[in-house]
């Protein structure tokens, strides 16, 4: 055992009021100028108004599907390879179309283990996968969190209600812009 | 001996020897396709170029021998500039579907792209589309686009199996490999000519899109399948067993392995299920279930228990027993060890001559059908005789009503596709007061008898360490690969726990610490 001389400065005596109302003027101040000033509030009153990020946002994940509404992934599993935190969990099957040939029975992603690296994004040979702008997921028990293939593929709670699907076909992916 | 120097090593070889044998020999790397160690040579891929020093051109190592003072070198700049336009031909009509394509992870031509490959194409032409997902049967789907003709799965059905099912039809850059109409790829070697296929064209049914090769590990061990003992590397993750490939031994299987012995890793699963029909419309044909729970069965009740908990009890009702009130059913299917401790606990507490040898089709066993598969489909009868002349057991083949025993122990087979009397001889059970079964499966025959039962959940052959001796007498000893059925007991755990010791302590549980990580290539990413 060791023992450990710990220094200890020496406590000033001196009042504490003034420092006190200092800070007190400070908010004060601050009061004053955000009502006079409401637009320039830097803080939001969250549930009711929410902040908007840019498109580009890395949030929960969104599966694309081709034009006729089949899911783009083709089950290679890059994304599962690639996943640092191996959320991503993907059973594949025989598809009846030859030209598709194989495609993803489940496509399963615990989000709650995900640490939104993009990798999966990145890995994807067929830009199957992509990360959305949605970032407020909040849920009552665990079981919401592992997203099926229904609901990254098509996100029924959002554009009120009417639900999201996000279309990427060959024709428009290999355009040149 | 001839003398040579190949990529500056000197190398001696036998006469006759070609310069790919004389790399391989040497440990040295070459680039090829068409050239298999176990077929003829085709020289069709053009890849295993080599410089030989005093030639003006380059030559194939497959189909030149090696000559008296040769100097070789595949380092040179000339060479890989061929291999590489080489690879650039070959990926003229190659589609780029590797995601979809099961041979990804484990194929040659992804391989030696990356070590030679032109990745900028000279080709601006379209790519020929051919026949995709073509059924050539039973158990291998064929992918024309994918296939760079490199004719060894050809020449495998010409001459290792000699069926000659597979050619290739048409000409040029429209070739393409096929079957005759009305004549299927469905010789019991088929699957062979998936593993030697260097690319994606052929690829197995039962193993197709199931798994990423990259997710699975391999280990040895020996098929359980046939008397014959092939030599096996199975691939597993934590998820179970999903196939089985041949592994190279010149004195048992060569390179190959039948079709017969790729599915006994079925019995091996927790739950196996097998799929039939057309694409998209497949139905269950047939489920194994691995037993993960001791059970006693008593007056219609089942009650499930831990392992330990049921041999103890198993073991009182032994003890009440004496000799002749007991007797001792044993298959082909138990490694020597288990034989060995089985006998010796037996012959000590009751009756030699109790002792029943559970053959599923002795005429047969005689049976060969010239290349691996043999009738006996057990892969250790020989040991099992051994074992009972060594403890002077009189081996009775069991056909008779073994309702004199009080108690039979019996243990079960491994492979019920080797065992299609099960129904029969669960008949010949019907009589007895107590039967303790130790079996890998549920069977349910053995499970619904009038009185009492055991059942004891016993590890299969790749969960445990033993020796299986072949139809020649050749003793072939396996490590397990992997486990999975916890609970699980072998018959020599079984019987040390019957002569007292608790069965926690000689229960070996294996486990492979890598095998806790799931997805070993991320660890090892940068090394591509």
């Amino acid at each position: 055992m060791s023992t450990y001389k710990v220094h200890i400065p020496e406590v000033k005596k001196t009042w504490y009021l003034p420092a006190i109302f200092t800070g007190l003027g400070f908010t004060f101040k601050k009061m004053i100028q955000n009502l006079a000033n409401k637009k320039q509030m830097p803080t939001l009153n969250y549930p009711e108004e929410k902040y908007e990020y840019s498109p580009r946002f890395k949030g929960n994940h969104v599966l694309t599907v081709k034009k006729d509404g089949k899911i783009r992934c083709t089950a290679c599993m890059l994304c599962a390879t690639a996943c640092p935190a191996q959320c991503i969990t993907i059973h594949a099957s025989e598809d009846k179309d030859p030209s598709v040939e194989k495609y993803p029975i489940s496509y399963e992603i615990d989000i709650l283990r995900c640490v939104f690296c993009g990798f999966c994004e990145e890995a994807c040979p067929v830009d199957a996968i992509r990360m959305g702008p949605e970032w407020q997921t909040p849920g009552h028990n665990g079981d919401n969190f592992v997203y099926d293939i229904k609901k990254l593929a098509y996100r029924h709670n959002l554009n009120e209600g009417k639900g999201v699907q996000s279309v990427v076909d060959d024709s428009d992916r290999h355009k040149i812009i | 001996m001839l003398k040579c120097t190949i990529n500056g090593k000197p190398v001696e070889v036998k006469p006759g020897t070609s310069i790919i044998q004389a790399f391989k020999q040497l440990g040295e790397e070459i680039a090829h396709y068409c050239w298999h160690p176990a077929l003829s040579v085709a020289g069709v891929c053009r890849l295993c170029m080599v410089e030989i020093e005093g030639n003006p051109r380059l030559q194939i190592a497959c189909n030149t021998t090696v000559a008296e003072g040769m100097v070789v070198t595949n380092q040179s700049e000339k060479v890989k500039d061929a291999v590489k336009w080489g690879m650039d031909f070959h990926l003229i009509n190659h589609p780029l579907d590797c995601p979809i394509c099961d041979q990804a992870g484990e194929c040659g031509l992804q391989d030696q792209y990356m070590k030679f490959g032109k990745y900028d194409p000279e080709m601006a032409e379209k790519k020929v589309n051919k026949r995709k997902v073509v059924d050539l049967g039973e158990r291998v789907v064929l992918d024309s686009e994918r296939c760079i003709l490199c004719s060894r799965c050809v020449r495998f059905t010409e001459e290792i199996t000699k069926t000659n099912e597979l050619g290739i039809f048409n000409r040029g850059d429209r070739s393409e490999i096929g079957t005759f109409e009305g004549k299927p790829l469905d010789n019991n070697y088929s699957v062979n000519t998936v593993d030697i296929c260097p690319v994606g064209a052929l690829t197995s049914k039962d193993f197709r899109f199931k798994q990423r090769v990259w997710f699975l590990k391999d280990k040895a061990s020996i098929c359980n399948g046939c008397s014959t003992g092939c030599n096996v590397e199975v691939d597993y993750n934590k998820e179970g067993i999903w196939r089985l490939r041949p592994r190279y031994n010149e004195q048992v299987n060569g390179y190959w392995m039948c079709d017969v012995g790729r599915d006994v890793y079925k019995n091996v699963n927790r739950v196996h299920t097998d799929v039939e029909g057309e694409r998209g419309e497949k139905q269950v044909k047939k489920s194994i279930s691995r037993l993960v729970q001791a059970v006693h069965r008593l007056n219609g009740q089942s009650e499930y228990m831990q392992t330990g908990f049921a041999v103890s009890k198993v073991r009182e009702t032994l003890s009440q027993y004496k000799k002749g009130d007991v007797a001792l059913v044993v298959t082909g299917q138990q490694t020597s060890e288990e034989y060995e401790a089985l006998l010796s606990y037996f012959t000590k507490s009751f009756a030699a001559d109790d002792v029943f040898h559970w053959q599923n089709n002795p005429e047969a066993w005689g049976e060969f059908d010239g290349l691996l598969l043999r009738g006996d489909r057990n892969p250790n009868t020989k040991g099992l005789i051994k074992a009972f002349e060594k403890h002077k057991v009189k081996s009775t083949a069991w056909t008779q009503d073994l309702g004199k025993y009080k108690l039979v122990l019996l243990v079960a087979p491994e492979n019920l596709a080797a065992y299609p009397n099960i129904r029969e001889k669960a008949d010949l059970l019907k009589n007895n007061k107590t039967v303790v079964v130790l079996t890998t499966s549920q069977i349910p025959e053995f499970a619904n008898l009038p009185d009492e039962t055991w059942q004891i959940p016993m590890k299969s052959f790749m969960e445990k360490a033993g020796t299986f001796v072949n139809f020649s007498g050749l003793e072939q000893k396996f490590a397990p690969v992997t486990t999975i059925v916890d609970a699980a007991v072998s018959a020599d755990e079984f019987v040390a726990a019957l002569n007292g010791q608790a069965l926690e302590q000689v229960q070996k549980i294996y486990t492979n610490p890598t095998e806790r990580v799931e997805n070993q290539f991320i660890f090892q990413r940068g090394s591509l």
